[in-house]
């Protein structure tokens, strides 16, 4: 497991993290709120997972076009998605909200690991095209069982195709643990095909935007596949259609929820004297403004 | 009658490929073994030499990799031709082809061109191993997203290949693998269809209609063509089969009163049973005697030794259009 420690990031590039941290765990927690309410028919939270997503997608730069899973609200919002556009299709009034070539974020892709192959076939075209071939693909845990990851990887490792692959290990399949899913790493798995990799932490931005600023490099620089595997909490079930109180541990629910990585990075950068209270208060105003946006245009 | 062009079904297809590779740089083909092999049916022969092996692509042995990563291409704007070597080994392909590419352009709020094109040789008739002799066409006639062809000559095979290549969104094209080498065909009437989606009428006739598709329309000729004078039979060559052009079909039967469909494929849940489900809705004024359908029993393809008794043939189709003007 590879950890850096706090050094390079400026402090501008710093509040930025914090501020769509914020901004996703906000609009998480209202969607959260309006399924309950019966104004979205799903909601999957990305609750936990806001440092992984965030310092990743900031890391890959606006010009690597993202083909994501279904759970990467952070990376959207990162993006450019608006809350009301991330929304849009868990409220049943469309597959896809937003404009996926403007943002360079392609639709979510709910069958598991489709997209990995189409990210590879992506990257493999633009580069017959002579055009930038830098793709990312966003996949979780439970997808890496399919078969079409195992044939994305090879793919990519035998076609050199400039592809970053983001597995956010949450640590279940659902209900079903990682333990029981994988005996090895998705890291060393990637190895198996020769893609070099690496396994991370994720619940500190820092650690993740390095890896990934490294990982990037290594895309473009070798014009070759890269994996960085990323251990990550889940704070909610995996839907809101599963009560995970069921089949999960009261104690490990606890301890997710306590390793909250939006809270330990907002105190750090406030012990740090990057932000204060005043700047975290400004946030929290622009949030409640995208948080009420939100409610008002679903429920209804 | 016109006599009809015979290029082998191969050959023509080829020359197609290479004309779209020439005139298109987007155009590229995918496929097991189409490069330095030309293909297991020698399709592609000749075409890696010409175009290079960046534009004809010999893939990895992995269906849902070919129709997974052509999705990938075709998103960046290329217009991939993918292969998939055998109609049996379709199934790994199926995820790709069903929740991906049928329905990218829909996920994508309609602001998308999905040129991707599937070619799969398909049907029995030369003796196959277990998987070679298949025929599941209606099985992807019924995604909304997935325009399905199965053209029957080589005529038909490079209107419809020219035309898929520019939908802007996912065409399966089956080949009939019988017919691929195979010269001395019955004649039919020619000219191209209009519009290219469209059915086609290969013989005129005032008895009986027989709509059908794939190789089995030659055998459907030659019992035609063996029945004449005494029963005239017209016959409606499907062409498309996702969406059907029904009004050729209807317009058809409205001369001639009835209908029979013929294909290779088992019955059950079939094209068959769509064509006569339609034309009962729209057409039943017209019907002088029921519906039939004639396609093998279900079961699965045979072993080589038992599939001509698997395969309709043309005295079974003779006979059933003798009971229908009875």
């Amino acid at each position: 497991m590879q950890t850096e420690s706090l050094c390079d990031l400026d402090d501008d590039l710093r509040r930025s993290i914090l501020r769509h941290m914020l901004t996703a765990r906000g609009v998480d927690e209202e969607a959260r709120q309006l399924q309950k309410q019966g104004a979205l028919d799903l909601w999957l939270s990305c609750q936990g997972q806001e440092a992984a997503q965030v310092g990743s997608v900031l890391a890959v730069g606006p010009d690597a076009t993202v083909f994501p899973s279904y759970r990467e609200h952070a990376v959207a919002l990162t993006r450019g998605v608006t809350a009301e556009e991330l929304v849009a299709q868990w409220a049943g009034r469309t597959f896809c909200g937003w404009d996926p070539r403007d943002r360079r974020f392609f639709p979510y892709t709910l069958v598991l690991a489709a997209q990995t192959l189409h990210a590879v076939g992506y990257s493999i075209g633009r580069r017959l095209q002579g055009l930038d071939d830098f793709v990312v693909v966003y996949v979780g845990d439970g997808a890496t069982s399919e078969g079409d990851m195992s044939e994305a990887m090879n793919l990519a490792a035998v076609e050199s195709a400039s592809v970053l692959f983001i597995c956010q290990n949450n640590g279940w399949a659902i209900s079903k643990p990682a333990a029981e899913q994988m005996v090895t790493t998705v890291a060393e798995r990637a190895r198996g095909f020769g893609i070099e990799s690496a396994l991370i932490q994720g619940d500190d931005p820092e650690t993740v935007h390095r890896q990934c600023v490294r990982a990037a490099e290594h895309v473009r620089d070798r014009r070759s596949p890269y994996l960085i595997e990323m251990r990550v909490g889940r704070i909610h079930g995996h839907s809101t259609s599963d009560a995970q109180e069921v089949y999960r541990g009261r104690d490990d629910i606890a301890r997710t929820a306590a390793a909250d990585p939006v809270l330990a990075y907002a105190d750090r950068l406030t012990g740090l004297d990057v932000v204060d209270a005043e700047w975290l208060r400004g946030v929290e105003s622009q949030v409640r403004d995208i948080r009420e946006r939100l409610m008002k245009k679903y429920a209804s | 009658m016109s006599a009809r062009r015979q290029t082998p079904l191969a050959e023509t297809i080829n020359a197609t490929l290479a004309d779209l590779l020439e005139r298109d740089p987007r155009v590229l083909l995918v496929g097991e073994d189409i490069g330095r092999l030309g293909g297991v049916f020698r399709v592609t022969r000749g075409l890696r030499e010409r175009f290079g092996r960046e534009r004809v692509r010999d893939s990895l042995l992995a269906e849902s990799t070919i129709v997974g990563h052509a999705v990938g291409l075709a998103l960046s704007g290329l217009v991939p031709v993918c292969e998939i070597q055998f109609d049996g080994f379709t199934y790994p392909a199926v995820n790709q082809l069903v929740t991906q590419a049928g329905r990218m352009v829909n996920r994508w709020n309609g602001d998308l061109r999905l040129s991707l094109v599937v070619r799969i040789p398909s049907g029995g008739g030369v003796r196959g191993v277990e998987h070679h002799s298949e025929s599941n066409e209606a099985l992807f006639a019924r995604v909304p997203g997935i325009s399905v062809a199965y053209p029957s000559s080589g005529e038909d095979a490079d209107q419809i290949l020219r035309h898929a290549v520019g939908m802007g969104s996912p065409v399966v094209i089956y080949e009939p693998i019988r017919l691929y080498w195979r010269r001395g065909l019955p004649d039919r009437l020619g000219g191209p269809a209009v519009p290219p989606t469209s059915a086609r009428i290969v013989r005129r006739g005032a008895d009986v209609t027989v709509a059908t598709f794939g190789a089995i329309t030659n055998d459907v000729l030659a019992a035609a063509q063996a029945l004449s004078p005494s029963v005239e039979t017209e016959v409606v060559d499907l062409r498309w089969l996702a969406p059907i052009d029904m009004t050729t079909v209807l317009e058809s039967v409205a001369r001639t009163g009835r209908l029979l469909v013929v294909h290779e494929a088992t019955k059950d849940v079939g094209i068959g049973a769509e064509v006569a489900a339609a034309v009962s809705e729209s057409g039943f004024d017209s019907l002088k005697c029921a519906i039939r359908r004639l396609a093998p029993e279900r079961r699965d393809y045979p072993p080589a030794d038992f599939e001509r008794d698997y395969q309709i043939g043309v005295e079974r189709i003779k006979e059933e259009v003798l009971e229908m003007v009875k």
